[in-house]
């Protein structure tokens, strides 16, 4: 029984961790379009604003749909004057009440107030207000509903893992997860 | 409900010291006071849907897109060693110099801060670029830290910088607000204005880690010898990473020079590109990226595996980033909907004590704002809110805007809120206490109050250079 | 959010309840003119209410980014916009004919088109679906064709010329061979400063004296082809609207009514100065595009402008009322200004 909830909530972590891993390689395409551009920009005195914008969905894309990868690897900052020198059950017990009060109603938060502006720019089919910009605003407005359920899915696997390690559970030791 | 504001303010300060990410503690501590909010109907829900059109502005926000690429650029020289090699051949002009190093680290954050202006990707890069190196020179940790932290904020200050552009387009707007019919105020009169206190602040930070160093050589010593430590420790780690290191052209003899010279160039050039007006700050930091890359292919550093750490580090430390400036922006929408910036207005237009009591009041609540909003917030929130009152008093609208830079700037290094701070906690190693970075700080802090003071009694220190340029 | 509380005693309305609303605009807060003119309209649905109905106001970035204003009305989260209805092209290409489009109407022919031609309806057939309800709301009167370091002698000298020029306009430019940019407004001067562009367009001399162009630029060119006489929008939510008691929705409209001719008039006022402060001052060299130029960027215009009107039925029912208006007021037009 243990093992297989072990094995749910890794799961769950590995969604989180295969998708902010795939994003990060958005930022090698970032450099090189940008650069691309400034050259086109450069010598042939144009730049596409097609390409500029891809590179704002690219960034939006990658940071948004990392937050919860970089939730996972606990490298979001933290206050840790305190933090650091609690015990390792202190520590569940803060991350175990900062999930439930802060992360959820958070990632809650943001699907609730993005949904109607998602659906209203899907309904109406918007697209960049810029001639020759992106199509499918919505897709890139939809990252904003992406980004809190990726963190909902890793807050879930954090509250399983925090709460095996505040009532002392061994077999999770390892509070990055997922390598 | 406008207490019901600044009691939000001092608990999300006890919130965020129980430790969890600072991102998520602002927004989460914001709604669990909506939540109050609504359930006593002081607060329409509505109005909280506005969350995401702050957000997508964020997503949007063109100046922005240079984060990733700064830190892509500092994350490759990191990892493909060429900031260990810059840091080592800039000391090594200050070889048999005590606290060379650090003085180092300052001229080379002063060169980055001019070229990003970004708090979070200075500070981030230039403790990824210059800690390791500083602490295997034995300097010791909260002098590094401090160093590190002082010049990384130095990017807020030194032209080009996005808080001065933000700043001058309120601040302008805020001049012809006053009515007072002076000269019109542009960004690049800021730009100018800045020019000297930033030079002024990287020389006072120099005068003092050379005093420092007088007094404690063994906290930051010369580092003649330890140039020669350092490559040797290089070549032992790359050797046992890759065999064909041995053979890379940053061979012992020679490397000293072009160590120096081949990232001073890149440095210079994303400098130059954006002063010469050829480039934006983000297309600058593309092509600082891409020469970052050519360099670690040139020094063999370069890998597929090495891509992949380099990628993955960037995306999280600008995930880390980008989550805190959300955070922020949920904050301070609810600070907006409990009407809190109505009561900032009301307790500075009820101020006694003349410009100079209006001053010290607006710059002191300005300076513990910082604590909690990030730049943009305080500029667009606080600086319109103030500004217009005190421009019509009389107060010099450069001199102005320039008191606030340097004040956030401040206020961004002070613990224990300080950005900068979380931002370099962000990526120091977790065996270095944060109570020590803290104290590295400090007299950093005290250089700025200096500075500060120096430009309240010699204003002419800001004015003088946008009064000729102009002429 | 849409609080209602015990209203002061004052005033006949004793026991009235307090109504208040919000108010999102595209503009940096304080902006003269345009910011200034959101603003007043606030204080005169205050004042015209004896202050049942108060609107805050916000200016771009305080609660949303400038671009946000319209999905902000349309969800409701805030009651009330002040804007330009071209920034909403992306949702609706032929939301630019109820602001500006390149050798369009001018600003006495806007109120024309809008108040008693047909125009008005159409816009709010238009805004309908999206729970809005519009309004004139202020004109910016001509523009100007912008600040250049480039003189413009022929149809040649548009080639490869980089411009601040944004929507129609820049999409004109574009087609006659030159390169639009995007930058935002705070950051024109940094731009045409460090050479980055080689032209900028804004407003006109009241808005453009107080950004201080006249340091980064050359030559102050005239006339503003892309944008003959720019009407701003107010937008309100049209449930909100609707919850109001009728004199209250009355005085909304009105004072939107107020608030557009008293911006035209201010703009009128206010330009006259700003040219001669910046010609006397500051050594302006005021020039006009060659008619050369002109003609050939009306002829592209045409074009272009037809193509926003063909998006579905009701763009098509927009551009040709829009056309048909054009055409009555040139022919009055010389008529009318022959004295
Ligand atoms: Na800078
Ligand atoms: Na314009």
């Amino acid at each position: 029984m243990k093992s297989l909830l072990s094995k749910i909530f890794y799961q769950l972590s590995n969604i989180t961790v295969i998708t902010g891993q795939l994003v990060s390689w958005l930022t090698v395409a970032m450099v090189v379009l940008l650069t691309l551009n400034i050259l086109a920009s450069w010598l042939f005195k144009s730049s596409s604003i097609l390409v500029s914008e891809s590179i704002t969905w690219m960034h939006s894309a990658n940071f948004l749909l990392a937050a919860a990868y970089t939730l996972n690897r606990n490298e979001h900052v933290r206050v840790d004057i305190f933090y650091a020198k609690m015990s390792v059950r202190a520590k569940a017990l803060v991350d175990l009440l900062g999930t439930l009060l802060l992360l959820l109603p958070v990632s809650l938060f943001i699907i609730w107030a993005s949904w109607s502006y998602v659906s209203l720019s899907w309904r109406i089919g918007e697209v960049s207000a810029e001639a020759g910009g992106m199509p499918a605003t919505y897709i890139l407005k939809g990252f904003l509903i992406v980004m809190p359920l990726l963190l909902v899915l890793e807050g879930i696997s954090q509250l399983y893992r925090n709460f095996c390690l505040f009532t002392g559970e061994n077999n999770i030791q390892d509070k990055t997860g997922v390598q | 409900m406008e207490w019901l504001a600044l009691l939000m303010f001092i608990c999300v300060c006890l919130v965020l010291l129980a430790g969890y990410p600072v991102a998520f503690s602002l927004a989460g501590t914001a709604l669990i006071f909506a939540a109050i909010g609504v359930a006593t109907g002081d607060l329409h829900p509505a109005l909280l849907k506005s969350a995401f059109s702050r957000l997508f502005g964020i997503m949007q926000n063109p100046t922005l897109i240079a984060v990733p690429l700064f830190v892509f650029m500092g994350v490759m020289l990191e990892k493909a060693k060429i900031a260990e090699k810059l840091l080592t051949g800039m000391a090594g002009l200050f070889a048999g110099t005590p606290g060379g190093l650090a003085i180092s680290v300052v001229l080379v954050g002063a060169l980055l801060a001019a070229s990003t202006g970004i708090v979070g990707a200075t500070v981030v890069t230039m403790g990824l670029l210059s800690l390791p190196v500083m602490l295997k020179s034995n300097y010791s940790t909260p002098l590094s830290t401090g160093v590190i932290c002082a010049s990384g904020t130095l990017g807020q200050i030194i032209p080009p910088s996005i808080v001065l552009v933000l700043l001058g387009d309120v601040i302008a707007s805020a001049n012809r607000d006053a009515g007072i019919g002076g000269d019109p105020v542009s960004v690049g009169d800021l730009f100018a204005g800045a020019m000297l206190p930033g030079i002024l602040l990287v020389v006072l930070y120099i005068i003092y880690i050379a005093i420092y160093a007088r007094v404690k050589p063994d906290d930051a010593p010369a580092v003649a010898k330890g140039i020669k430590q350092l490559s040797e420790l290089q070549e032992n780690t790359s050797q046992s990473e890759t065999m064909e290191s041995s053979s890379a052209p940053a061979s012992t003899n020679g490397f000293e020079l072009s160590s120096l010279l081949l990232p001073l160039i890149l440095i210079l050039l994303v400098l130059g590109s954006i002063l010469a007006g050829i480039a934006t700050p983000s297309e600058a930091a593309a092509l600082g990226a891409i020469g970052a890359t050519l360099l670690a292919i040139y020094y063999r550093e370069f890998s597929l595996e090495r891509l992949k750490q380099v990628v993955r580090s960037t995306t999280k430390t600008s995930s880390m980033v980008f989550m805190i400036l959300i955070g922020a922006s949920i904050f301070s929408l609810v600070f907006r909907a409990f009407e809190g910036d109505d009561a900032i207005r009301e307790i500075l237009s009820g101020l006694p004590g003349g410009v100079f009591g209006a001053m010290v009041v607006v710059m002191l609540s300005m300076f513990l704002l910082g604590f909690i909003l990030d730049f943009i917030e305080i500029v667009f929130v606080v600086v319109p809110l103030t500004a217009p009152a005190l421009l019509a008093m009389g107060v010099d609208p450069i001199w102005l805007g320039i008191m606030i830079a340097v004040n956030l700037q401040t206020s961004f290094l002070t613990p224990p809120f300080g950005f900068a701070l979380f931002y370099l906690r962000g990526v120091t190693p977790p065996d270095i206490a944060t109570a020590e970075i803290y104290r590295g700080v400090l007299p950093f802090i005290f250089i700025q109050m200096a500075v500060l003071i120096i430009m309240a009694v010699w204003p002419e220190i800001v004015t003088w250079l946008p009064s000729i340029i102009y002429k | 959010g849409q609080k209602q509380e015990c209203g002061d005693s004052a005033g006949a309305s004793a026991q009235q309840e307090t109504i208040k609303w919000n108010m999102v605009t595209t503009w940096p807060p304080g902006f003269q003119g345009l910011g200034t003119g959101a603003e007043h309209l606030a204080s005169l649905i205050g004042e015209l209410s004896n202050g049942r109905l108060k609107v805050k106001v916000f200016g771009a970035g305080e609660l949303v980014p400038a671009l946000q204003v319209f999905d902000e009305v349309s969800s409701g989260s805030v009651q009330m916009g002040h804007g330009a209805a071209y920034y909403w092209k992306g949702k609706l290409p032929a939301a630019s004919f109820f602001s500006s489009v390149p050798f369009g109407l001018n600003a006495q022919e806007m109120n024309g088109w809008l108040l008693k031609g047909g125009g008005l309806e159409l816009w709010q057939e238009l805004y309908a679906p999206f729970n809005l309800v519009p309004m004139p709301a202020g004109n910016t009167d001509v523009q100007m064709a912008g600040w250049f370091n480039k003189e413009i002698n022929s149809i040649d000298d548009l080639k490869g010329l980089k411009m601040r020029i944004p929507g129609l306009g820049g999409e004109v430019l574009k087609r006659a061979g030159g390169n639009p940019e995007l930058i935002a407004g705070g950051e024109i001067f940094s731009a045409l400063e460090l050479g980055r562009i080689d032209a900028a367009e804004f407003v006109g001399p009241y808005n453009d004296l107080a950004f201080g162009f006249y340091k980064a630029a050359k030559y102050y060119y005239y006339p503003g082809w892309q944008e003959p006489g720019t009407t701003l929008e107010a937008i309100v939510n049209k449930q909100a609207l609707e919850s109001l008691p009728q004199d209250l929705q009355e005085i909304v409209k009105t004072a939107c009514l107020i608030a557009n001719l008293d911006m035209l008039a201010e703009y009128t006022e206010k330009n006259n100065q700003a040219l001669n402060i910046l010609v006397e001052k500051h050594g302006v060299q005021v020039k006009r595009l060659p008619q050369e130029v002109l003609d050939h960027l009306e002829s592209i215009s045409e074009k272009l402008v037809e193509e926003q009107g063909q998006a579905n039925e009701l763009s098509k029912r927009i551009y040709a009322s829009y056309k048909d208006f054009k055409q009555k007021a040139n022919a009055w037009k010389v008529v009318s200004q022959s004295l």
